[in-house]
């Protein structure tokens, strides 16, 4: 393999950073909304 | 009504704040690679990610020895939660890992050593949950997701042992004495922002699990008339 | 641990007639995995070398395609008129209740072996020389007992529940990944030549990969089928 420098791929870093923010964020909002209904339903009964 | 914010909130605002930081470490101020560039830059956040995820599945398998072990619903609920975080966690990495290849490999992916096996336990988690998922009205739902945990997690190394006889391009771990303390510092804060925000979504899930189970298991009415005030 | 054994036997003849009565359906089953077998054909088309480079693949998923039918119905059968729940009445271990299950579905999916062999041998065009028909059966028995133990678990398992026919592959291959390149990697060795002697080795891991499920099997069992 023939060493050197990978010019650019900033794209591929801001990609990966920007998916991984999303679906943690994701993640923290399905979590949060169930959080939520599970406690609109307590509280109806 | 008295709202405390609950301990495991305080464990995510820190979670929130170190990956800032370290994400902003990473991104700005260490230094690009000799031989990767800028695209060395996904390593600050693709390595904590798979600690965390790994993290998390063994806390899940933990949690399905207790869950046999004993039958507390406390242990079922970590599984779950540690499951599902493991889940997201490990699919994020998948997409991570997708990218850099790319980028340094050229090829989205390659069936490596590591990515067979992490894709592997994406899906025997996924097998999970989607067990439990379709055992929802069983009694047995606690005992029969926690033997699948335990069988996904005992297969991983096997996966990992029988792939890693085939030629491996993954990146071999470079230990952090040979590397810039730059490089070191960002991927530490990284890790350990992850880890803390694994612990709240571990947390969070395991005290919605054991609400939805109280809630199933509320047969009769809340209020009985007895306790009841009645202003005439 | 006689106990169980004795139990193991005892149960594993009534696996054994039951799955001697239900004969028609092994022949079914063989059908599916020779359809499987022409499928892959036509959908890697005409090119003999590919076929036959990838002739061990091919069987090895056609006998996993196979065993997810097989072991389907090796539970069904005893939900159906809740045989299961009666033999756990009996002083009976799960242990042996597990291997007796799973030793008669590793017979059954060895008794795939010639026919589906067979026919491979003629679709892909391999050559199978006799001196290596010894060790390729070998190697089916061991790929049949790797899906066997893990398989009878996970029937054992959905077969309580619903969209059973979904959950069981969906479970189990991802399981079943190191048996299905161990015993891919072997039999490729057997067919086409090993210059390098590597068939050891693989065979010796897809040995270790059955060890390790079927003891696991036997413990994590009685916690799938016995009351909480």
């Amino acid at each position: 393999m023939t060493e050197g420098v990978i010019v650019g791929g900033w794209g591929f870093v801001v990609a990966a950073y920007c998916i991984t923010a999303v679906g943690l964020v994701a993640y923290a909002w399905s979590l949060h909304r169930r959080t939520q209904q599970q406690q609109a339903r307590k509280d109806k009964s | 009504m008295n709202r405390r914010i609950a301990p495991e909130h305080w464990v995510g605002l820190a979670a929130v704040v170190l990956i800032l930081t370290g994400s902003t470490l990473g991104l700005f101020v260490a230094p690009a690679e000799r031989h990767m560039g800028e695209v060395q830059r996904i390593m600050y956040v693709h390595v904590p990610t798979a600690w965390s995820a790994l993290l998390c599945f063994t806390c899940a398998f933990i949690a399905a020895i207790g869950s046999l072990w004993t039958g507390r619903e406390r242990w079922d609920a970590t599984l779950v939660g540690a499951a599902e975080a493991g889940v997201v966690l490990n699919a994020l990495l998948l997409v991570q890992g997708s990218l850099w290849g790319r980028a340094t490999w050229g090829v989205w992916w390659d069936w490596d050593v590591r990515l067979t096996t992490s894709l592997v336990l994406l899906l025997l988690f996924i097998g999970v949950l989607s067990l439990r998922s379709f055992a929802s009205g069983s009694d047995r739902r606690a005992s029969l997701t926690a033997v699948a945990a335990i069988v996904a997690y005992v297969d991983v190394p096997l996966v990992y042992f029988c792939v890693r006889w085939w030629r491996s391009l993954h990146q071999i771990q470079s230990s952090p004495a040979t590397v810039d303390p730059l490089m070191v510092l960002p991927m530490r804060v990284n890790a350990i922002a992850m880890a803390l925000l694994s612990t709240w979504f571990i947390v969070r899930r395991a005290r919605l699990e054991l609400a939805r189970r109280r809630a199933n298991e509320t047969a009769l009415p809340d209020r009985l008339p007895l306790n009841e005030v009645h202003h005439d | 641990m006689s106990a169980i054994r004795s139990q193991t036997l005892t149960l594993l003849a009534k696996d054994l007639r039951l799955e001697w009565r239900a004969k028609a359906r092994l022949v079914a089953v063989g059908v599916f995995g020779l359809l499987a077998l022409v499928v892959f054909s036509i959908a890697v088309g005409p090119d003999s070398k590919a076929l036959t480079a990838g002739a061990a693949g091919f069987l090895v998923i056609a006998l996993l395609l196979s065993s997810t039918l097989a072991l389907a119905e090796s539970f069904r059968i005893e939900h159906e008129r809740r045989a299961l729940e009666g033999i756990l009445l009996l002083p009976v271990r799960s242990g042996a209740v597990f291997y007796s299950k799973a030793i008669a579905n590793t017979l059954t999916l060895a008794m795939l072996a010639p026919g589906l062999s067979l026919f491979g041998v003629v679709l892909y065009g391999v050559e199978l020389r006799p001196a290596e028909i010894g060790s390729f059966f070998t190697l089916w028995l061991l790929a049949a007992a790797g899906l066997a133990a893990p398989g009878t678990l996970y029937a054992a398992m959905t077969s309580q529940l619903r969209s059973r026919d979904v959950l069981l592959p969906l479970l189990l291959f991802p399981l079943v990944v190191p048996v299905l390149m161990a015993s891919c990697k072997a039999m490729t060795l057997v067919l086409a030549g090993d210059p390098m002697g590597q068939l050891r080795s693989w065979s010796l891991l897809l040995l270790c990969f059955d060890l390790i499920y079927w003891s696991l099997g036997g413990i994590l069992f009685p916690y799938v089928i016995e009351e909480g």
